[in-house]
């Protein structure tokens, strides 16, 4: 079932590879750093391509499992990283999005899906797209506020920091919190239709409040002006415990009883 | 933190004070919990939950709004206690996250709660406490209004509305297990857990119950090793006609596919109706094992599977996952008022202020199931939950509205 995903991952992390390599030896030379640009837009453009075929030939979107998430994680992260050179002229985030997206095609090339076109009926709902789409919006924005977090703790050691980048990390937390947010409330609703209940702390559910309360904390934080070098530290660590949410749910001694066991590889 | 040296309980209260505080009550909580001997806490029923928690709303905006300059409820309504707060509900949430909730487990940790977390003395307690921060921290918003506080109050007051309605309106929660079989009528409801019959106020008689599957499946099975055996793209292959599955060896092409069929004379099977047939497939393998051709069944009632022995392997065709599976049902309340419904899996149907939800069927009987099982659920603080979440979602498409503007300039 698999429409050749290899060559499209090899593909793209080696437009990616070949653009990042352009970008940092450009330096000066704008039609390069074009070139490169239009490389690191085409790694993504192929994944995008590549989800669209797969998609056409699954006849349903493909957000079922983790391994097929991966594949819309390892397309908007860089897209992320290019916007924000784009608006904001900062350009190291680029490289860690597409670090982390060619690490996301890696897992996947390294464990070849058990791909199942069976959608079970409780996932048959209008609810569904919007609810994962949204997450996986915000799961990005917040990858990338941690990264940004964790480049501002070394720019603090390294006695230069810029107050431009620690608002890009408040600014990417704070959009990542808002389609948490959305992300929970449609969870619940949807729940509510598919189970008779919009909330009864299965262990996803309960993980994914428990990154939404974490996140909600440092919204609070910022607000009553705490130090903001533990304010980035708070960042740079908070996506451990959305990681739990994300992927280590499956893994801890609660899962069994969980609902969303679908979600498996 | 500031980087004044205060002590303990020094004026203003900040963050030490509100950790302290919440440690605190974590304890009387657990106490609480032990030696109650491990029972929870039980909501009281209509009316009095609703009285209880218009009092609490009533005295919260009371005490906010007379006392708003004494520095201990600034406090108690400050944000250095909500963090706190926040931070011990993630801290209780994350106990929910970890121990398996329900019955089982170590007697100690029965005993303090930790397997019934989200009901357990400590967890109200922090709830309690939180609905105070957040409330009193409301009061000051609301008063005076102010439009460029529309932001907050939707939010906090939007979660303060879901949370409190959520909690106390859990007790008047009624939700029942009700099984139908084709051709009858039944209003007799069971309490999933108690297995306690209950009495619901209409009928619900079922015309007919059907399933609509997936293709079959195709799977290589080693009794020896007692698994099943993967092929290169790990991926289990569906019956269509003119499909191909490939193992170590063996090849496997489907030449004919009946989706649904009864077996007909010498062994040639012939369609017949959905409602009575089971999917056959022809399948040609060629390989080491070579067969050549011949027909494959998932199995039904009046057939057992068939399964082709691969010099040890064993090739047989699995039923495809329902697809969907629905109920054609007609609901009549005592007053003989009826409603024709089709209920399906994510679309549950409304009557009489109950939601009916297609929950299941006699599953050993796959698609030929006479049984339907529906949930029955009368949940009537819902619009006030739904309500805050509104408000909540509301609040956030300011929020990323405005946020945008703000940081913007700040950039
Ligand atoms: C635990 C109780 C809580 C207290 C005491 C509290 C208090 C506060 C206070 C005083 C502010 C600062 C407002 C300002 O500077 O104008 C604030 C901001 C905020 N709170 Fe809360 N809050 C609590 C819980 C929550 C909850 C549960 C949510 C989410 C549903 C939330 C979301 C926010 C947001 C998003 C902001 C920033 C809003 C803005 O800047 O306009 N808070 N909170």
């Amino acid at each position: 079932m698999i429409i050749d995903f290899t060559t499209a991952a090899y593909l793209s992390i080696a437009f990616w590879a070949l653009g990042s390599m352009l970008g940092i030896a450009a330096k000066s030379s704008t039609a390069l750093r074009k070139t490169a640009t239009a490389l690191n837009l085409g790694g993504s453009l192929i994944m995008i391509a590549f989800i669209a075929i797969y998609w056409h030939a699954l006849e349903r979107p493909p957000l079922r499992t983790l391994g097929e998430t991966r594949l819309w994680y390892a397309a908007l992260i860089p897209l992320v990283g290019l916007l924000v050179e784009y608006r904001w002229k900062i350009s190291w985030l680029k490289y860690y999005c597409m670090g982390l997206a060619a690490f996301f095609l890696t897992i996947n090339l390294l464990h070849p899906e058990v791909f199942d076109k069976a959608l079970m009926p409780a996932l048959q709902s209008p609810w569904f797209i919007p609810h994962v789409v949204v997450y996986l919006v915000g799961y990005v924005l917040l990858a990338a506020s941690s990264v940004a977090g964790w480049h501002n703790i070394f720019l603090t050691y390294r006695m230069k920091d810029l107050k431009s980048n620690d608002a890009l990390a408040h600014y990417l937390a704070l959009l990542g919190f808002v389609f948490l947010t959305f992300g929970l409330v449609f969870g619940a609703l949807w729940a509510k239709d598919a189970w008779g209940n919009y909330w009864s702390w299965d262990p996803k559910e309960t993980w994914a409040f428990i990154a939404w309360l974490i996140y909600l904390g440092y919204l609070h934080a910022v607000s009553y002006k705490i130090n903001r070098l533990k304010l980035q530290w708070y960042l740079a660590l908070a996506f451990l415990v959305l990681l739990v949410s994300w992927f280590g749910v499956n893994y801890l001694p609660t899962a069994a009883n969980s609902v969303h066991t679908y979600q498996q590889s | 933190m500031k980087a004044d040296r205060r002590t303990l309980f020094q004026k203003p209260w900040e963050f030490r004070e509100a950790a302290l505080i919440a440690i605190l009550l974590n304890a009387a909580g657990f106490a609480i919990q032990y030696s109650l001997g491990g029972t929870g806490i039980t909501m009281p029923e209509w009316p009095m939950n609703a009285i209880t928690l218009l009092l609490s709303a009533c005295l919260i905006l009371a005490v906010g709004l007379s006392y708003r300059h004494n520095p201990f409820i600034a406090w108690l309504g400050g944000i250095p206690l909500g963090l706190s707060l926040i931070l011990t509900l993630a801290a209780l949430s994350f106990i929910g996250g970890m121990v398996p909730q329900g019955t089982a487990g170590n007697p100690t940790a029965l005993r303090l709660g930790l397997h019934s977390i989200f009901s357990s003395w400590p967890f109200a307690l922090i709830v309690s406490l939180f609905l105070w921060n957040l409330g009193l921290s409301l009061s000051w918003k609301l008063v005076p209004f102010s439009l460029k506080n529309l932001q907050f109050i939707l939010f906090h007051a939007g979660f303060w509305i879901a949370l409190s309605c959520g909690i106390f309106g859990s007790s008047d929660l009624q939700r029942l297990v009700l099984p139908v079989q084709e051709g009858q009528a039944s209003n007799q409801g069971y309490i999933m857990k108690s297995k306690q019959a209950q009495e619901i106020p209409f009928s619900v008689f079922l015309h007919d119950f059907s399933i609509e599957e997936y293709p079959p499946q195709l799977m290589l099975y080693d009794p020896k090793n007692d698994r099943l055996i993967m092929n290169s793209s790990q991926a289990i292959p569906e019956v269509r006609a003119g499909a191909t599955a490939e193992w170590k060896g063996i090849s496997v092409k489907v030449t004919d596919f009946i989706p649904s069929g009864l077996p007909g004379k010498e062994g040639t099977p012939v369609p017949a109706d959905p409602a009575i047939g089971i999917p056959f497939a022809k399948v040609r393998i060629s390989g080491a094992a070579g067969k050549g051709e011949l027909w494959l069944s998932t199995g039904g009632p009046m057939l057992k599977p068939g399964a082709v022995d691969l010099d040890g392997l064993f090739l047989f065709m699995v039923p495809g996952s329902p697809k969907s599976f629905r109920s054609a049902v007609t609901l009549r309340d005592e007053n003989g008022l009826e409603t024709i419904a089709n209920l399906e899996v994510n679309k549950p149907v409304n009557f009489k202020g109950w939601k009916i939800y297609q929950m299941g069927y006699d599953e050993e009987s796959g698609k030929f199931s006479t049984l339907s099982l529906l949930e029955v659920i009368r949940d009537p603080w819902l619009p006030a939950v739904y309500l805050g979440f509104f408000m909540m979602l509301g609040a956030n498409a300011l929020f990323f509205w405005n946020g945008i503007k703000k940081s913007g300039a700040s950039l």
